[in-house]
C-alpha cells in the first residue's frame, strides 16, 4: 500500500504549493517534522537536499520515498466593497502532493564516497480563485510545478569532515489562467475574455554542502543551494476573444523565466543524551532575483504586450528549530519554524498571496521491519492576517492562509 | 496503518477551521440621511450613452449605483427601495440609434473596427411617454439629457426635448418649476445635483461654435443658444434656483462638479498632427498651395492639419489644438481635408477656444463650489476624477482611462461613460460623501458591469 503511493507520486510527476514565497520545504519527512530543520544531521537519504555533504556517513544504500498532501487554504477580503455583507473569498480546495525520492550512500562498507540521486519538488505554488471572483483580471488561477533531479556525489575526508555536492536539473511547468476586460456582444453582458498561458520549463544549478561531526553529540552543516533559472520557451499562449478582437489577441508562443532562488543553509544539531536530538537551522533565500514575473510574446500587437510585471521579493531569513526523541523503534519529533515572506507590501498580487508564516510540525518514525522505517508528519502553516495591496494592478485587501499537510514515507537500507 | 489514520483526523481538525478573513466594515449614514435620493442632472445622470438613451443605459447610470450603495445602509438612515428611473421599454436606443462596436469598410478600402449605429429598428414605440404613471410622481433619477442650466425659467421647454417629454407633468411648464413639483412629491432627504456640463459642451462639440466669452445674449427672451456658453450671470442665478428647490424640503446631499471636457475622447482620440507626408511631391504641393498662409511647416512624416480657425481664417493647426471625433474619416483619406482643403471649423477646437472652454468651467466650478460651501454640502471635485482617470486610474486589475474604447470607462460616443465608467464615478462621488458626512457606505464593485462590447 505504502509502495503504491510512491509510485502514485511519481506519475503525479510535481507538487505544488506555499511555503513562503513560492519555496517547499517538505523534502524530508524527519526534516519537515522537526521545522524544517536538517542541515547539520545526516539522518537519512534525503540529506541528499538538506546536506549532500552528510551522505557519505549513511551505513549502507538506503531507498527513500515519501509523500506530503498539502492542503492550502487562503482567504481574501475587500475591504471597499465589504460593507455589511462581507466580501469573503476563498481559494478552491486542493491537494498538492509533493514528493520526495532519494536513493543512494556510502558505495561500499568502508568507502569513504557515497553516490546517490534525489527527485524532488523543492518549489511550487497553485492558487485556484473563483472564475468569477473580484481579482479575476489578475489572476484565476496560477500553477508552478518544479520536479529537480540531483545526482550527488560525497566524500567523507575523516571522521570528522564530509563533503558533498549534486548536479540539479530542473524541470517544471507553469500554467496561468486570467480573465481579459474584453467582452462579446453575445452572451451575457459580462462574459469576459481569457488569456491561459501554459509552459514546460526546464533549469540547471547545484546543491553543495559541507558537513562537520564535532564530537558524538555536536554536529555542524553548511549548504549553497544555487538558485535555478526556469526558461519558458516556446510556450503556449491562447485567447478567449470576441471574433473582431482576433488579430489584437493573436494566438501565440511565449518565453519567460522564473528564477527559483538559491537558498543558504547553516545549522547545528546537539544530541545532550542517546534520546535527544536538537536542531536549529538559519535559511538565508536571495529572494531579490524575482524582481519581475515576465511573458515575453512570439507576436505582440497594440493589445497583446509584454508582460512584466514587478514582484521586488526581499531576501529572507528563516530560522527553524527542531527536537527529536528516540523511545527505541519509535522516534517523536517536533519543531517550528518562523518564515517571513519576502514579498513586500505593494507587491502582494493574488497570484501568490504571500505573508509571513508560523509553521508547526510534527512526526513519528517506527522501525517497522529490519532496515525497513515508516515515517509520517504533519504540518500546520498559519499566516498571519496581512493587509496588503498590489499596486501594478490597483488592487488591495485582506488575506489569510493556512495550510495543513500531512506526510508519509518510508525508507529501506540494503 | 493506525497511524495514517491518524494524521488524517488531523489533517480533517486542521481544514475544518478553513481561514477567514472578516473585513466587514458596517455601511452607515454618518451625518446624512440616505432613505430618499433624488438625482437631478442632465445625460451624465440619466443615463445617456452610447449617443442615445437605453434602458441598460439608464440601470448602469451613476445615481443607480449610488442608490444600491445607499441601499446597503443599515443603520435606518439607508436608502428604501425602489428607486425609480422613468425606463424605456427596450435597448435599441430612443430617439436615435445607439452606436455598437462594428466593421466599417473606409474609402480606401480599409477595414477597421469602429462604432456604427445600431441597425435594430429604433425604441420609438412607447418610448415617448414613460408609460408607469403610478411611479411618475416618484420618479428619483430625473436626469434630463440635454438640459442645461441656461434652461431652467425656458417655458414649454419640454416641447422641445424628448426627453424631458417623456416624464415631464407639464410640458408647458418650465423645468424648474418641474423640478420644484417633483421635490415635493418625492420628499428627498439626499440630491445629487450634476449640472452644468451641457451649458459648455454644445460650444465643444459645435467647434466652438458660437463666441464663447461667456457674455451670449439670449436668442429670444431667456432662451440662449446651444452651441454658445451659458454666460456666467445667468449660470449663477439659475444654479442657484435649482439647489434651493432641492434643497426645500430639508435634503442635504452633493453639489457635482464639472470636468475639464476637452480631456474627453470626443476631442483627444483624432490627432491635430495626422497629416502624414511620405514624399517630398507632397510636402512640395502642399508648400505652394499655401504661400499665402503664414507659420506654416510642411515636412515629411507627421504634420498638423490645414484648418479653418474660429475667426474664419484657414491656417495650420497649432499643438495643443483638437481635432473632433465626429469629423468623417473619409474626407481626410479621400477627399483632401486637412491638406488641399482645410478641415471646417465645426471639427476643430482652436486654443482660443479651448481657452474659452476651459475658462467656463473654472467659473462654473467656483459657482458650484461656493453654493456647496453656502449650503454645508459637499463639491465633487470631477475635474480632479477625470485628470487621474487621464492618467490612468489602476483598479483591480484593469488600467482604466480616458482612450476611447481601450481606456474601458466611455461609452462609443466618446463623451458619455459606459457602465464601468460610471460605477467608477460613482465610487469618486461616495468617496466624497463618505469624507464629508463621515459616513461609511461601501464602494461598489467596478468590474461587475459590462464595457465596451465586440462583435
Amino acid at each position: 500500500m505504502k509502495k503504491h503511493l510512491v509510485t502514485a507520486s511519481l506519475l503525479l510527476s510535481a507538487a505544488t504549493t506555499f511555503g513562503a514565497g513560492y519555496q517547499l520545504n517538505l523534502q524530508g519527512l524527519r526534516q519537515l517534522a522537526m521545522g524544517g530543520t536538517g542541515t547539520a544531521w545526516p539522518w537519512d537519504a534525503s540529506t541528499i537536499f538538506y546536506n549532500p555533504g552528510g551522505l557519505a556517513r549513511l551505513k549502507g544504500i538506503q531507498a527513500y520515498g515519501s509523500m506530503v498532501f498539502l492542503m492550502p487554504s487562503t482567504a481574501y477580503g475587500n475591504r471597499e466593497n465589504s460593507g455589511t455583507t462581507s466580501s469573503n473569498e476563498r481559494t478552491a480546495s486542493q491537494t498538492f502532493t509533493p514528493f520526495s525520492v532519494y536513493i543512494g550512500g556510502r558505495v561500499s562498507e568502508y568507502s569513504r564516497f557515497g553516490l546517490g540521486l534525489g527527485i524532488y519538488t523543492p518549489f511550487g505554488s497553485g492558487v485556484k480563485w473563483d472564475d468569477n471572483w473580484i481579482g479575476k483580471y489578475m489572476v484565476q488561477s496560477i500553477d508552478l510545478k518544479t520536479v529537480f533531479f540531483q545526482p550527488t556525489v560525497s566524500y567523507r575526508a575523516n571522521e570528522w569532515l564530509s563533503a558533498g555536492a549534486g548536479f540539479v536539473f530542473a524541470t517544471g511547468s507553469v500554467d496561468f489562467r486570467r480573465a481579459l476586460p474584453v467582452h462579446g456582444n453575445g452572451g451575457a453582458d459580462v462574459d469576459d475574455g481569457t488569456a491561459h498561458l501554459h509552459g514546460g520549463a526546464t533549469g540547471v544549478g547545484f546543491n553543495v554542502g559541507v558537513q562537520m561531526k564535532a564530537s558524538e553529540k555536536v554536529q555542524f552543516g553548511i549548504t549553497w543551494r544555487s538558485q535555478v533559472n526556469m526558461d519558458v520557451e516556446g510556450g503556449t499562449a491562447n485567447f478567449t476573444v470576441p471574433k473582431s478582437l482576433r488579430d489584437s489577441f493573436p494566438n501565440t508562443r511565449f518565453n519567460s523565466r522564473l528564477p527559483l532562488p538559491g537558498v543558504y543553509s547553516v545549522g547545528v544539531g546537539w544530541r545532550p543524551d542517546e534520546r535527544v536530538t536538537v536542531q536549529f537551522d538559519m535559511n538565508y533565500t536571495g529572494w531579490n532575483s524575482y524582481d519581475s514575473l515576465r511573458f515575453d510574446f512570439a507576436q505582440t500587437t497594440s493589445s497583446l504586450q509584454n508582460v512584466r510585471a514587478p514582484r521586488n521579493y526581499r531576501n529572507t531569513l528563516t530560522p527553524r528549530v527542531g527536537v527529536a526523541y528516540k523511545l527505541g523503534a519509535v522516534s517523536l519529533m517536533a519543531g517550528a519554524a518562523y518564515d517571513p515572506t519576502p514579498v513586500r507590501n505593494g507587491y502582494v498580487s493574488p497570484d501568490l498571496p504571500d505573508a509571513d508564516r508560523v509553521v508547526l510540525t510534527c512526526g513519528a518514525t517506527v522501525r517497522a521491519a529490519r532496515g525497513l522505517v515508516i515515517m509520517a508528519a504533519f504540518e500546520g502553516v498559519n499566516s498571519v492576517k496581512r493587509g496588503a495591496s498590489y499596486d501594478f494592478g490597483g488592487f488591495n485587501g485582506v488575506y489569510k492562509t493556512t495550510a495543513a499537510a500531512p506526510a508519509i514515507g518510508l525508507y529501506y537500507n540494503f | 496503518m493506525k497511524k495514517v489514520y491518524i494524521i488524517g483526523a488531523m489533517a480533517a481538525m486542521f481544514t475544518a477551521c478553513k481561514p477567514s478573513v472578516n473585513v466587514t466594515t458596517p455601511a452607515t449614514s454618518g451625518n446624512a440621511n440616505f432613505t430618499n435620493y433624488l438625482a437631478v442632472g442632465c445625460s451624465y445622470t440619466a443615463g445617456y450613452a452610447d449617443k442615445s438613451l437605453t434602458v441598460s443605459g439608464q440601470l448602469n447610470s451613476y445615481p443607480q449605483r449610488l442608490f444600491e450603495q445607499f441601499h446597503t445602509i443599515a443603520d435606518g438612515q439607508g436608502a428604501v427601495d425602489p428607486f425609480i428611473l422613468p425606463l424605456l421599454p427596450s435597448d435599441n436606443g430612443y430617439p436615435e440609434a445607439k452606436l455598437i462596436m462594428g466593421t466599417v469598410t473606409h474609402c480606401d478600402g480599409r477595414i477597421s473596427l469602429s462604432p456604427i449605429a445600431n441597425p435594430m429598428p429604433l425604441d420609438t414605440n412607447g418610448s415617448w411617454r414613460f408609460k408607469s404613471m403610478i411611479n411618475n410622481d416618484q420618479i428619483n433619477n430625473i436626469g434630463v439629457p440635454k438640459l442645461r442650466v441656461a434652461d431652467m425659467t425656458v417655458q414649454g421647454y419640454a416641447a422641445a426635448n424628448v426627453y424631458a417629454k417623456r416624464f415631464f407633468y407639464d410640458a408647458a411648464k418650465t423645468p424648474l418649476a418641474e423640478l420644484q413639483s417633483r421635490v415635493r412629491n418625492v420628499h428627498p432627504t439626499f440630491y445629487t445635483v450634476w449640472m452644468g456640463v451641457t451649458d459648455v459642451l454644445g460650444f465643444a462639440t459645435s467647434g466652438g461654435s458660437g463666441d464663447g466669452t461667456g457674455d451670449a445674449v439670449p436668442v429670444a427672451l431667456n432662451i440662449y443658444d446651444s452651441k454658445d456658453i451659458t454666460p456666467t450671470k445667468v449660470f449663477e442665478d439659475l444654479y442657484d434656483s435649482i439647489v434651493t428647490a432641492v434643497s426645500s424640503e430639508g435634503a442635504l446631499g452633493a453639489l457635482i462638479g464639472l470636468p475639464d471636457i476637452t480631456k474627453l475622447p470626443y476631442f483627444t482620440t483624432v490627432p491635430a498632427n495626422g497629416l502624414y507626408l511620405s514624399r517630398q511631391g507632397q510636402v512640395d504641393t502642399l508648400r505652394m498651395i499655401y504661400t499665402d498662409v503664414r507659420e506654416k511647416t510642411f515636412d515629411l512624416g507627421s504634420n498638423y492639419y490645414i484648418i479653418r480657425d474660429h475667426n474664419n481664417n484657414i491656417r495650420q493647426a497649432v499643438p495643443g489644438e483638437l481635432i473632433l471625433l465626429n469629423i468623417p474619416q473619409d474626407s481626410i483619406t479621400c477627399a483632401g481635408w486637412g491638406s488641399y482643403k482645410p478641415i471646417p471649423r465645426e471639427y476643430v477646437l482652436t486654443t482660443d477656444e479651448l481657452q474659452h472652454i476651459r475658462a467656463a468651467v473654472d467659473r462654473f466650478n467656483f459657482v458650484i463650489n461656493k453654493h456647496a460651501q453656502d449650503r454645508n454640502v459637499p463639491f465633487v471635485d470631477m475635474k480632479s476624477f477625470f485628470v487621474s482617470l487621464e492618467s490612468g486610474i489602476h483598479y483591480n486589475g484593469i488600467d482604466y482611462n480616458t482612450e476611447f474604447v481601450s481606456g474601458g470607462a466611455f461609452s462609443l460616443d466618446a463623451i458619455h461613460l459606459n457602465p464601468r465608467g460610471n460605477a467608477l464615478l460613482a465610487n469618486h462621488i461616495l468617496q466624497t460623501v463618505n469624507t464629508f458626512y463621515k459616513a461609511t457606505i461601501p464602494l461598489t464593485d467596478v468590474n461587475k458591469y459590462p464595457g465596451v462590447k465586440f462583435p
